[in-house]
């Protein structure tokens, strides 16, 4: 049978450690071991986005990721990127935009924009659409989505711009 | 899912060993983004999982030989391969080809590897290794083989792999010049979903007729297939629409597809003339454009 296994890991850039089951999928050992509920299993296929996690600067769909896997690896949730009262310039821009109606599709959402935004900085609509074709959002809120990438990446933009580099610029400016 | 254990060697050695024994329920798993779906429809139920993660320093490496051949590391990511200058540079097909496979999270996960294993006659990449003449390198605890991919893929989710078989390259040898190609593919539900037809289509031309064809077929039939007969019939002959149309209902008398939810048969026989007619205008438009992809 199965035995527990303790894996060591940094989420959200503070080192932890969580004993798993070695069949426990990723979405399902931050929801339990971190509360980290902005991490959905929505659809269970990967095909929806809720459930976007990245490890190791790459996103993921947690509920195909085994938990085991992220022993070592760096681990990052939206609650990562900022605050209530500090947001990210990626969920600023979502705020902005209305880039939700339930918002049940947003966490993953922004994680997908972000790492879009670090790939491309200035992405067309036909890019955004391409990369963020496997995030479903149920409300419809896709013509909103679009125009908060847009926005992100101007924000994005001004703070390189002024000096910070890609990978502090899609961070909450505290 | 169903309890499991998962193992994690660090050397391919140690893997092989783990994996052979004569418990049937013992598999190795890679990027593991199909056999989740498996455990998780219970499709699948192993007791011992031996993950190939820590492998994947050694057996993802994407790069050139001195012969020109091109050589993917079966556990290089298929984002890896879609990101690779060194493919882009082989062939734009490939490079195209991974730009509309599901979406990015899963091709950050998903592994050559894992994808030709797998033996889903969906799978965009073994139509178009088959057409550029793909090799599979295979190491076992008995040695090392190379099988083609015809040979490699043996029908629907199966292929020549030893549950005790690890792929541990695949080669594509150097294409001749002037070969041109296309891979398009169709699907039947969303534009994500699973094709229900995908047509790996190249042609090299040589004083206005058709020097060399390949034509390759898949997720329509129970595997990829190699369309012989349509490649020697265009051999020589001019490039006009109706030598396509022929070689389109050649290919379409060819193939034995299999009906599901994505359509009948017949349905799909249809859909299999057309993607390949029109996969074969592609192969000789893209001389120009140096390769590309389509999807209807």
């Amino acid at each position: 049978m199965a035995e527990l296994q303790t894996i060591r890991f940094r989420l959200n850039g503070r080192p932890v450690e969580l004993a798993v089951q070695p069949y426990e999928t990723l979405v399902e050992a931050l929801r339990r071991g971190f509360q980290m509920y902005s991490v959905r299993e929505s659809c269970g296929q990967g095909l929806c986005g809720c459930c976007t996690v990245n490890v190791d600067g790459r996103a993921v769909s947690g509920c195909l990721y085994l938990a085991v896997l992220v022993d070592g690896c760096d681990v990052q949730t939206v609650e990562g990127l900022g605050t209530l009262n500090q947001l990210s310039p990626v969920q600023e821009a979502f705020v902005e935009c209305e880039g939700f109606q339930c918002g049940f599709c947003t966490p993953g959402m922004i994680m997908m924009a972000t790492q879009l935004l670090q790939e491309n900085p200035d992405p067309t609509d036909e890019e955004i659409k391409h990369y963020m074709s496997g995030n479903l959002c149920r409300c419809a809120a896709y013509p909103e989505i679009i125009a908060a990438v847009h926005r992100a990446a101007e924000k994005l933009r001004a703070q390189t711009a002024a000096g910070n580099t890609p990978a502090t610029a899609i961070m909450a400016q505290r | 899912m169903n309890p499991f254990q998962l193992l994690q060697p660090e050397t391919l050695e140690e893997a092989l060993s783990l994996l052979n024994t004569d418990d049937p329920s013992v598999r190795p798993v890679a990027g593991g983004t199909a056999l989740m779906l498996m455990m998780k429809s219970k499709v699948f139920t192993p007791h011992t999982l031996v993950s190939l993660q820590r492998l994947k320093p050694s057996l993802s490496g994407i790069r050139l030989d001195d012969a020109g051949d091109l050589h993917l590391g079966p556990l290089a990511s298929l984002r890896d391969v879609e990101r690779s200058p060194v493919v882009a540079e082989f062939t734009p097909v490939i490079t195209q080809a991974m730009q509309t496979l599901s979406n990015v999270r899963v091709r950050n996960v998903a592994t050559v590897g894992g994808h030709l294993a797998h033996g889903d006659p969906h799978m965009d990449l073994p139509p178009i290794l088959m057409a550029l003449d793909a090799r599979v390198r295979i190491s076992g605890q008995a040695g090392e083989r190379e099988v083609a991919l015809p040979e490699f893929l043996t029908g629907y989710y199966t292929t020549v792999l030893n549950p005790s078989e690890l792929i541990t390259d695949v080669v594509v040898p150097a294409l001749p010049n002037g070969l041109s190609g296309t891979y398009l593919k169709y699907t039947a539900l969303s534009a994500d979903d699973w094709p229900m037809c995908g047509v790996a289509a190249f042609v090299r031309m040589q004083g206005g007729v058709v020097a060399e064809a390949r034509v390759a077929v898949s997720a329509a039939t129970e595997r990829p297939v190699r369309l012989t007969g349509v490649e020697s019939f265009l051999r020589g002959r001019r490039p006009a629409a109706e030598a396509f149309e022929e070689a389109a209902e050649l290919a379409a008398a060819g193939v034995h597809p299999l009906a599901d939810i994505r359509g009948s048969s017949g349905y799909k026989r249809e859909i299999v003339k057309v993607c390949v007619r029109r996969a074969l205008e592609q192969a000789l438009a893209a001389r120009t454009r140096n390769g590309g992809v389509a999807h209807e």
